[in-house]
């Protein structure tokens, strides 16, 4: 069953080893480039070079800058979303915590940690890049919690009988069930998390702050200087380098992941479509990957070999065998009679902290909006009601072009089969690249800012409308549409009694995630860099982003606390109540 | 002194239900387990049967009373049981292999000695060669034998069988009883006893050398049965099946509200009785086959003739006769009087019978109590359903509301607004 390392040696090597090898190579390079940047001296404002010669390592150190906020996201997840699964005082508070996280804009949370971590890392790039990391961090980090926090908690009871049965402990209970339950859910929020993170690429890495330029060299800098210089050729080259780089991701990443999470569904579907990704082609040919295999098997046994030494061996010798038993005997009892007092202590412990937490940001919000006189409030009651017609106008376009086209190719198998993909890509690709040149066909055609930043909005939200229509869609039940057919229903009638109801409760959920999307993408695209110069529209993004590049931050805190009120209670007011109602009406039973 | 496995000294189980509210499950339950013997608990559904097995699993606290394991009280899961589910319970990204040794994984034993006793069982439980297959490949029948050789595996002297065959096909179901029986007959396992819970009498009989029937309302144990017939057992013996037949009596008589001979008569005034998962349409289908039938009928004969299962038909017969419109003296179903001029009238007769008989039943009598009772007569959905698991907490409070709106719906009694959730008061019928 297992061979011995030196055994697997003699195998030969093919052209895939040769590939990874190249692949290897090349980040070696650059992450060296990388090291010099972090320990490099200060430097805010990174002299960026045009040249297309820099590019690919720009998009290496935006790449490496987007997949430790990743894993910085995953950490946050798992820890998180258990604590808010498996604790009922904790979930209380951290549930909608979490809510509140997902509606404050990156710029939110901008001044804060860039002046504070620069001041821990006075001398070297070290600060400004953990800061950017975990701005990139702000915009992936929620629905991945969200989807693993529900994943946990939709673990079958069985499931839990068996395990205290058995005996299992958290930790096996977590990795052998919890963990794997969620891995499905876990991979694909994955995916939408990068784009997330994308998204605000250009807002991460560069950026004003109070009166002060801060840039480092990366793609979104890249981008960003491009569309400063007005230089279209480079603008050009960055939009194809982000591509390839979300190309790159997807096909070498994301693919073989959600590929192989598959076997972690709870539930047995039949007659599902499994393709190889080409990364998993890749490994299975290489016998390099395969000799890392076998070694990092005989790693894994290390600790289990240590353990027997340490559970046979050692304690015999140290301690007489009556005394351990004793010894474990009584342990056991003192932790029964711990174990509920160490819980309670610990959920008493968080609930204290959290209430110290919320009063403390209380306070420190009232103090720092307190100055903000009626006019102030005004303006950001007046701004809040723009974006919000906005936010609007792109769900209602979005859903215009996404609800028809979704359910036609959800329709047709083979159509799906050539749109996921492309529209998946298309998705991930963070559209405020392409904002000037949207911005150029705009202006050709006489449209202001003012009204053409909805549709800058609707480019990036469009997806979620798309994508979850087009899920939807898929679910479509055969046998009522092949009775549709028996019935010989009109085309109109089998669109409003069968197509739109079917896809009904997928398409609020996609409005609730577009919503949210273009809420944070308003400051954005209403304060957008065209040309060399800053246009901006009226409304509650532009305000956020004027007052952060200003430094004008009781304005932006003003302006925070109206958006999380906003979003947070839209979301509660308007959208639970429709997907309730959605999911009573239009949900087939399985 | 020859000591028992496992003990329960008076158990009694309430669910706890919001606003101080709690409902009795499980009421005065005393049993030995001793070493060697296997016991059935048989019932219907809402007997309270699972409860009791999850409290001497330890894997709930009762109560009241206690669970003694080798002469201590228990808390926390019982150490000396393994257990096989209804629903099997197999991780599916573990292979057969990974999923049987999750049994002993908290041991940590060398990989080796895993090797050797996971191998033990798996050909024990003839599941050679499929070490490598994941659960999606194998079929009902072969997943749960895994779920069955990750009990054994685990080497603990009780096993525990939460009815593990009713959700396989018959012919599977039946072969791999006989198969469990022999691996404990054989005794190459550490498994001395076994609590098996079902609701098929045949497989009580066969498995169970006691058989434990149990009632509803709380759940208790109305008989025990001892079972001395020679292991294995033929079905088709003289003995077998006249203690089938008992036990089957046994039970039709539960389901029969005019002999309530077990039933404390102070209990039987506040009883709540659930309504059988069945429509109208098939209680008057199947009195109409009794009318055709000269008004009498033979319970088993019913279920051949129609071709149905026998636990249908007896929820069919539950629910004529919980409208008084049948009676069901031993395994034979009559037409009650009422039941006659039910049949012999037309339809909207038939309705008015229907709703003077819901207003006999106690389910009815408080649901519409509380319809009166609320503004423009209407109560939301959940409500309702709050209102049935208040009062029925062992049954699905959904399906007793899908029954009961199904039913309130044909006697006119009251009506259900799916757009609203909610549910109303048929007011007009009330004015008549």
């Amino acid at each position: 069953m297992y061979s011995r390392v030196p055994a697997v040696l003699d195998r030969k090597f093919s052209y895939a080893d040769l590939l990874l090898l190249l692949i290897f190579l090349a980040f070696l390079y650059y992450f060296i480039g990388l090291a010099r940047q972090w320990n490099g001296a200060f430097h805010p404002e990174a002299a960026i070079d045009l040249s297309l010669w820099a590019l690919p390592k720009y998009s290496f150190f935006s790449l490496i800058r987007a997949f430790v906020a990743y894993i910085l996201s995953l950490g946050f997840t798992l820890i998180y979303g258990y604590a808010a699964a498996k604790n009922k005082t904790s979930e209380k508070f951290l549930i909608p915590l979490l809510d509140i996280g997902q509606s404050i804009p990156v710029l939110g949370f901008m001044p804060g940690l860039v002046l504070g971590l620069i001041s821990i890392f006075p001398n070297s790039n070290m600060g400004m890049e953990l800061a950017c990391i975990i701005l990139i961090f702000t915009g992936q980090v929620w629905n991945m919690t969200f989807a693993f926090y529900a994943s946990v908690r939709a673990v079958p009871t069985p499931f839990y009988e068996m395990s205290d049965v058995v005996g299992l402990g958290w930790f096996r209970k977590f990795r052998k069930i919890e963990l794997p339950a969620s891995a499905i859910n876990l991979a694909w929020n994955s995916l939408m998390s990068m784009a997330g993170g994308w998204f605000f690429l250009i807002a991460c890495e560069s950026f004003t702050l109070g009166e002060k330029n801060f840039r480092l060299p990366g793609l979104g800098s890249y981008m960003a200087v491009a569309i400063e210089k007005d230089d279209s050729h480079a603008m050009t080259a960055g939009v194809i380098a982000m591509s390839l780089v979300i190309i790159f991701t997807d096909f070498l990443i994301w693919r073989p992941i959600i590929s192989w999470t598959r076997k972690f569904r709870l539930e047995e579907v039949e007659g599902e479509i499994e393709d190889t990704p080409f990364l998993t082609m890749l490994l299975r040919e290489s016998k390099l990957i395969k000799v890392l295999k076998d070694l990092l098997r005989a790693f894994k046994r290390a600790p289990v070999r240590i353990k027997e030494f340490s559970q046979e061996a050692l304690p015999s010798a140290l301690f007489p065998i009556e005394r351990q038993l004793l010894q474990s005997e009584q342990t056991k009892r003192r932790w029964k009679w711990f174990k509920p007092k160490l819980k309670a202590f610990f959920s008493a412990f968080i609930g204290t902290l959290t209430g110290i937490l919320i009063v403390w940001i209380g306070t420190r919000l009232w103090e720092l909006v307190r100055v903000l006189n009626w006019i102030d409030w005004r303006l950001i009651l007046i701004g809040t009601f723009y974006t919000m017609l906005r936010v609007f106008v792109a769900l209602v376009l979005s859903s215009l072009w996404a609800i028809p086209f979704g359910i036609w190719v959800g329709l047709h198998p083979k159509l799906t089969r050539f749109f996921q993909p492309i529209i998946q890509l298309a998705a991930s690709f963070p559209a405020p690249m392409i904002y000037p040149l949207a911005l150029t066909l705009f202006f050709k055609i006489h449209v202001g800012l003012s009204i053409s930043s909805a549709f800058l909005m609707l480019l990036g939200v469009q997806w979620y409308v798309l994508f979850n229509v087009l899920a939807g869609a898929i679910s479509i039940s055969r046998e009522l549409s092949e009775s549709f057919d028996l019935i010989g229903v009109s085309r109109k009638d089998r669109w409003k009694k069968l197509y739109l109801p079917s896809v009904f409760p997928a398409l609020v959920t996609g409005w609730i995630t577009a919503a949210g999307g273009a809420w944070n993408a308003s400051i954005v695209s209403e304060y957008v860099l065209y040309r060399g110069t800053t246009l901006k529209a009226a409304g509650l993004g532009s305000l956020i982003s004027e007052a952060t590049a200003s430094g004008n931050y009781h304005l932006l805190g003003g302006c925070l606390i109206v958006m999380v009120i906003s979003v947070v209670g839209i979301n509660r007011t308007l959208w639970r109540p429709i997907q309730r109602f959605a999911e009573s009406h239009y949900r087939f039973e399985r | 002194m020859s000591q028992n496995l496992l003990e329960l000294k008076n158990i009694s189980h309430f669910f706890q239900l919001g606003e101080g509210k709690k409902f009795k499950v499980l009421q005065q339950i005393s049993l030995e387990l001793n070493p060697g013997e296997i016991v059935a608990l048989l019932g219907p559904s809402g007997s309270g049967k699972s409860t009791c097995l999850r409290i001497m699993g330890g894997l709930l606290k009762p109560t009241h009373g206690s669970v003694m394991v080798e002469g201590k009280p228990l808390s926390g899961p019982n150490p000396n049981v393994s257990m096989v589910f209804q629903s099997f319970v197999l991780l599916p990204w573990l292979s057969v292999y990974e999923n049987v040794a999750l049994g002993i994984a908290p041991l940590d034993l060398p990989e080796e000695e895993v090797r050797i006793r996971v191998k033990k069982v798996i050909d024990l439980v003839g599941l050679e060669g499929f070490e490598e297959a994941y659960p999606r490949e194998l079929s009902g029948g072969m997943k749960q034998r895994v779920g069955i050789a990750r009990a054994l595996v685990m080497e603990r002297p009780i096993l525990f069988m939460d009815e593990p065959f009713s959700a396989l096909d018959v012919l599977t179901a039946e072969s791999l009883r006989k198969e469990v029986l022999n691996i404990w007959m054989s005794k190459k396992t550490a498994t001395s006893s076994v609590v098996i819970v079902t609701h098929n009498i045949t497989e009580a009989v066969s498995l169970g050398g006691r058989i434990l029937v149990m009632g509803t309302n709380p759940g208790h144990v109305r008989v025990a049965i001892k079972n001395e017939l020679p292991y294995p057992r033929d079905e088709k013996t003289a003995g077998f099946k006249s203690l089938v037949e008992n036990i089957h009596d046994v039970i039709t008589e539960a389901i029969n509200p005019d002999t309530p001979d077990w039933i404390p008569p102070a209990f039987m005034a506040s009883t709540v009785e659930a309504l059988p998962p069945v429509s109208i349409s098939e209680v008057i289908g199947l009195m109409e086959f009794i009318a055709t039938n000269g008004g009498r009928a033979d319970l088993y004969a019913i279920a051949q003739t129609l071709g149905k299962d026998f636990g249908q038909i007896l929820f069919f017969a539950k629910g004529a006769e919980l409208l008084d419109f049948v009676d069901t003296p031993k395994n034979g179903i009559v037409l009650t009087d009422l039941g006659r001029r039910f049949i012999s009238s037309d339809v909207n007769m038939r309705k008015k019978l229907v709703h003077d008989a819901l207003l006999q039943l106690k389910l009815c009598q408080l649901i519409r109590e509380q319809l009166q009772a609320a503004p423009n007569y209407v109560i939301p959905h959940a409500e309702v359903v709050e209102t049935i698991h208040n009062l029925l907490p062992n049954e699905d409070s959904e399906k007793q509301l899908e029954t009961l709106i199904q039913w309130g719906r044909y006697g006119e009694l009251f009506g259900y607004n799916a757009d609203v959730q909610e549910l109303y008061l048929d007011v007009g019928q009330e004015n008549t």
